[in-house]
């Protein structure tokens, strides 16, 4: 894999819009900066995601997913973000079945005001992408 | 279906964005998606005369799906929506692509800002392609409003709903209004009685005739959605069956006393506070004036809004009446509503004296005294026996009995403790989990009387607010079951955490009450059969979203 | 439509959930705030769940915020103070005065352009007043801008795309006339300078709990003043300026308990190391779920019985902390490296004034004073109705609450009278 070109991991996120979309949007009004390469795909809530979409990202070619959603404790829908949160067990479940480390997809939380939050947990996921290289089901490594 | 036309307009906000991101470089290469009729970038979107233009742009191209690519739709959707409406189309056939939050002002890097705002673009693209149209429309809703439990709460609900005009009828499972209120021997930090209070709310009550106050009375069933319930109500041998746009519960809660905790049992010289309350209510009860009385509290229930101030004002109508020494025994004093910490300077400077433990004080019983053994910690730990005529232990504050099947009836979420309504911010103060059931008073929180008659009044206003005008607005089929799909398996049923699903046996198929439905789309994700369609974020529409990777 | 109108004084939480009631029930709103953006304090104040939320509900500010913008029945007036009021309920007049923004709020994008160019130092004197805010628009303070001090600068009035600068404005009057007054100026935190033992803006680690609020929601997180480290060993001071007579706050802020435990709990999650001391005189633990984040507060938090009389500094990473051990009996001293002071509410300094003006009572403590006594409304004025803190100490969820029910007497009263 080391071609000396710095490996730019895909990484889809599901931003839920009462939460990570808002905390983005708080993040660009602070003018934080945070990867560019993160896909953010819009949920009207965490619950929203299924495992057939966790999965289509994967075989599209993304190295990791993660959703971001609400607290616990402060879904709109309260209980949307338990909902994802299971499914992203069972997206990993499969995953690593197949060969694939668990660790690519994950759930994350962060509060609509809080965009140095989303910046931090955006930057900690490219960090952990990068460290598990490219995804193996990526079709153009 | 007509040939799908997009229209993309892309907002420079004041040539600022393009110093990040290329825009002609994105136009070029919008040009060549599929369906994408017109691109076209503007200086400022937000202004009037551009969205004229825009407006003119739709109609002139014959355009019948817009992208915007601009500031966040936080700021402007809402606008930009109308905007679309205006130029003839529904208003779901817009999405907005945020290239100036999430792109443009975060991303210094122009190649790779302009490259995630292509991204951003063509996700928006993709998802309007294949957007349905869900058009809006108004409902009839009932005007009345059934109010349970017809304590001080739900009489202040009450009142204050016919202040509001709205019709209102009270149940009372008891053969008498006023609830707790009967009991209390005074209501301090407030100046005004108890019995004054019950009086003057009883008059309006009664008065006024937008209330139907029904004492004895239980609801026996409950069927229908928000703005059109059906609720059964047993009064002694009758059964009533009313219309209600809206319900607010005022069940109010119970005490218990937990012998368990305490290691002992109750008697003749140790009480509760409520038959406390009860002696101090009808004095002919009380046969021998007690020389010395002594309150514990934080044991069982240790961070309730009740005990503090039940027992500061019981203690101080003792104080005055009796003349008595006073002992209050607790961990933590919860002087945190209006005027609690200066009733507890007043009962101090009247008398009264205070002992914090850490550790729960030992309670003897010798020769009809009760000696209560306590750590002083004001005075380094040093042990101090107290000798009581009466010893008033605090009780746990529960929730009703009946809880549990309103709960069943009414399908609405329990919190913590059992009480009603989840531990979410979001629901705060009043809304249950369910559109058009409310809570007020301490069957879904710890008040003390002032925060109850707040949330009593924030109820009914809420209330209100949803169902005066006798209509709602309402997306219509926003989320839509396929019959030929559906299994009838419940599963969205089950998952639904608004109640806003229910089947329908005949078509053999569940259906989405638009009504009471708030858009999550958890239901689309659970079913195994994939036969529901949430039409503003689709499975088709994510998943082409997702091609973009 | 109601055709009615009614006055809301201050845009903080309490007063925007007086004016989205009203709105929505049809009324006419003049939302009037003193500052340039609505939202009040809890605007600068910052979410403190760790991975579950601790319910400080901050973010339903911006939540009301957003809801106030599609309003169009609510008429927002920034800047703006009373200066005179007259008549009676059904018919107030109203005198405003609208100090200029110099930024037209209607035309600005907040595209931010003008504060890249902005040279003032350190300050930039044309600023966002909060990325929440609304109007979402930049506003120039005059005291730091060149132009308006002897400099012949003109940049961001000349550079701005959308010719959104108007130095040449002066103060307005606006008259109104309205059928009732909601009064919900909010508060003032405890100027903990007054305790001078506690050595606030002497020792550079002793803060206080709002410079905790605004660090963490500019930051995200928390370092030590002095050196820029991350803190180890942390006090919090209750009661600061709350629930003690002799400075004239015979009362229970309500708060403080709660963001302590919070912040507490949120430093130990970012630093799980860190060591953390709460001193208390009672702690308030009642309200909804706050007891069983409590119990969990307990077992990584010392809570210790006993409000500290003295701090001194032995270096400025090194305070010590004197306090009476009411298990040993006897007076202890232990050293932090920071110190939190949970600082209180108080009423707002010009509290007298506005009751002067409106003819309106003032309780023991200085806030707005009801009729009742009760968590009630009703001022002993008909037609003006207080909300949120300027009646006595509240949380965020009790401040909306009350907000509310301000709006719904409004409703009742005007109802009631026919008007």
């Amino acid at each position: 894999m080391t071609t000396g070109v710095e490996f730019l991991p895909c990484i889809v996120a599901f931003c839920c819009v009462h939460s990570a979309y808002q905390a983005a949007d708080a993040a660009g009004r602070m003018r934080i900066p945070y990867p560019e390469n993160i896909i953010m795909v819009h949920i009207p809530c965490a619950g929203r995601v299924d495992t057939l979409h966790i999965l289509r990202a994967f075989e599209n070619g993304a190295d990791g997913v993660v959703i971001l959603a609400c607290h616990e404790g402060a879904c709109h829908h309260i209980l949307g973000n338990i909902r994802a949160k299971e499914r992203v067990e069972r997206a990993n479940a499969l995953l690593r079945e197949i060969g694939v480390d668990g660790r690519r997809v994950e759930m994350r939380t962060c509060a609509p005001n809080d965009g140095s939050r989303f910046a931090r947990v955006c930057h900690e996921l490219e960090e952990k992408i990068k460290e598990l290289g490219p995804s193996p089901l990526r079709k153009h490594a | 279906m007509d040939e799908v036309k997009i229209g993309v307009f892309i907002c420079n906000c004041g040539d600022t964005i393009s110093k990040s991101v290329d825009l002609l470089d994105i136009r070029a290469r919008l040009e060549k998606l599929a369906d994408v009729a017109l691109v076209s970038i503007g200086h400022d979107l937000c202004s009037p005369q551009a969205q004229q233009a825009i407006r003119k742009d739709i109609i002139d191209n014959g355009i019948n799906r817009v992208v915007i690519a601009a500031c966040s739709p936080q700021l402007y959707g809402d606008a930009l929506a109308n905007l679309v409406e205006k130029a003839g189309l529904n208003r779901h056939l817009l999405s907005v692509a945020n290239i100036r939050e999430q792109c443009s002002w975060v991303h210094p890097d122009k190649d790779k800002a302009t490259k995630k705002a292509m991204v951003q673009i063509r996700m928006a693209v993709d998802k309007v392609r294949l957007q349905d149209v869900v058009e809006q429309a108004e409902v009839e809703v009932y005007k009345d409003v059934l109010v349970i439990g017809g304590g001080i709460v739900g009489m202040e609900v009450a009142i204050e709903l016919s202040n509001l005009n709205l019709r209102t009828t009270l149940i009372e499972k008891e053969a008498n209004l006023g609830g707790r209120l009967k009991q209390f021997a005074a209501l301090y930090p407030l100046q005004v009685t108890p019995e004054e209070m019950l009086t003057s709310r009883l008059k309006q009550v009664t008065g006024s005739e937008n209330i139907d106050a029904l004492t004895s009375a239980g609801l026996k069933d409950l069927s229908g959605e928000v703005g059109n319930f059906t609720a059964k109500i047993r009064k002694g041998n009758e059964e009533i069956s009313r219309n209600f746009g809206a319900i607010i519960l005022a069940t109010g809660y119970e005490t218990l006393f937990l012998d368990k905790v305490y290691g002992f049992e109750l008697g003749d010289n140790i009480i509760t506070q409520s038959q406390l309350e009860g002696m101090l209510k009808s004095p002919g009860e009380i046969k021998k004036i007690p020389q010395s009385v002594g309150f514990v509290f934080d044991i069982c229930d240790e961070h309730s809004r009740i005990s503090t101030p039940s027992t500061l004002r019981n203690a101080l109508v003792i104080k005055e009446r009796f003349g008595s020494e006073v002992y209050v025994l607790c961990r933590n004093l919860q002087v945190d509503g209006a005027g609690l910490e200066k009733l507890y300077q007043d009962v101090r400077n009247k008398g009264v004296i205070f002992f914090k433990f850490e550790r729960f004080p030992k309670v003897l019983r010798e020769n009809g005294k009760i000696n209560i053994q306590v750590e002083d910690l004001s005075m380094a730990r040093e042990q101090v026996m107290l000798s009581c005529d009466l010893l008033v232990v605090e009780e746990k504050v529960v929730p009703h009995q009946d809880f549990a099947t309103l709960e069943s009836m009414l399908n609405i979420g329990l919190g913590p403790r059992d009480f009603y309504q989840e531990d979410n911010v979001h629901l705060y103060p009043t809304s249950s989990t369910k559109s058009g059931i409310f809570f007020a008073g301490n069957c879904h929180q710890d008040l003390d009387l002032g925060r109850a008659l707040t949330d009593a009044s924030n109820a009914a206003s809420e209330a209100y607010q949803l169902i005066s005008s006798g209509k709602m607005r309402v997306e219509v089929e926003r989320v839509v079951v396929d019959p030929d799909k559906c299994a009838l398996c419940l599963t969205c049923l089950r998952f639904c955490p608004h109640d806003a699903i229910r089947i329908d046996y005949e078509k053999k198929t569940a259906h989405i009450l638009d009504l009471a439905c708030q858009g999550c789309g958890i239901c689309a994700a659970v079913c195994p059969a994939k036969a529901i369609k949430f039409k503003d974020w689709s499975d088709d529409q994510i998943l082409a979203e997702l091609e973009v990777v | 439509m109601v055709n009615k109108s009614v006055l809301v004084l201050g845009g903080g939480i309490a007063g925007v959930a007086s004016s989205l009631r009203l709105a929505v029930n049809g009324f006419k709103v003049y939302l009037v705030e003193r500052e340039p953006t609505i939202g009040g304090a809890a605007l600068f104040f910052c979410c403190k769940a760790t991975e579950a939320c601790n319910q400080c509900s901050v973010c339903l500010v911006p939540e009301k915020i957003a809801e106030v913008k599609a309003q169009p029945q609510i008429s927002l007036l920034t800047n703006s103070q009373v200066a005179e009021i007259s008549g009676q309920v059904g018919d107030f007049s109203v005198r405003l005065i609208q100090r200029p923004r110099f930024v037209d709020p209607e035309k600005c994008t907040a595209c931010g352009v003008c504060a890249e160019l902005c040279p003032s130092q350190p300050n930039k004197a044309i600023y966002l007043p909060s990325p929440q805010a609304l109007p979402y628009a930049y506003a120039i303070d005059k005291n730091n801008c060149l132009h308006f001090n002897g400099v012949e600068c003109n940049i961001c009035s000349q550079e701005c795309p959308f010719g959104a600068i108007d130095f040449d404005r002066s103060p307005e009057k606006i008259e109104l006339s309205v059928d009732a007054i909601i009064i919900a100026t909010g508060f003032d935190v405890f100027n903990a300078k007054e305790k001078g033992c506690l050595g606030y803006g002497r020792y550079t680690n002793v803060l206080t709990g709002l410079d905790l609020e605004r660090k963490f929601s500019t930051q995200g997180s928390i370092t030590l003043p002095s050196s820029g480290k991350a803190p180890q060993n942390v006090a919090f001071i209750q009661c600061v300026g709350s629930r003690d007579v002799h400075i004239g706050n015979g009362y229970c802020s309500q708060i403080c308990c709660k963001y302590a435990m919070r912040f507490a709990k949120l430093l130990q999650y970012q630093h799980p190391e860190t060591k953390i001391t709460i001193f208390y005189m009672d702690l308030q633990t009642a309200g909804k779920g706050f007891g069983e984040f409590y119990q969990q507060c307990k077992e990584t938090i010392r809570f210790v019985r006993g409000i500290p009389v003295e701090i001194s500094e032995i270096s400025p990473d090194e305070l010590e902390v004197k306090y009476e051990d009411f298990i040993e009996g006897k007076v202890a001293k232990e050293i932090f490296d920071l110190v939190i002071l949970s600082v209180g509410i108080t009423p707002r300094k010009d509290s007298s004034n506005i009751a002067r003006i409106l003819g309106i009572n003032l309780g023991e403590w200085g806030f707005f004073d009801t009729q009742d006594h009760l968590d009630s409304t009703e001022t002993n004025v008909e037609g003006i109705f207080v909300a949120g803190t300027c009646h006595g100490p509240k949380d965020i969820p009790e401040s909306i609450a009350h907000g509310a029910q301000a709006a719904s007497k409004v409703i009742q009263t005007l109802a009631a009278r026919g008007i």
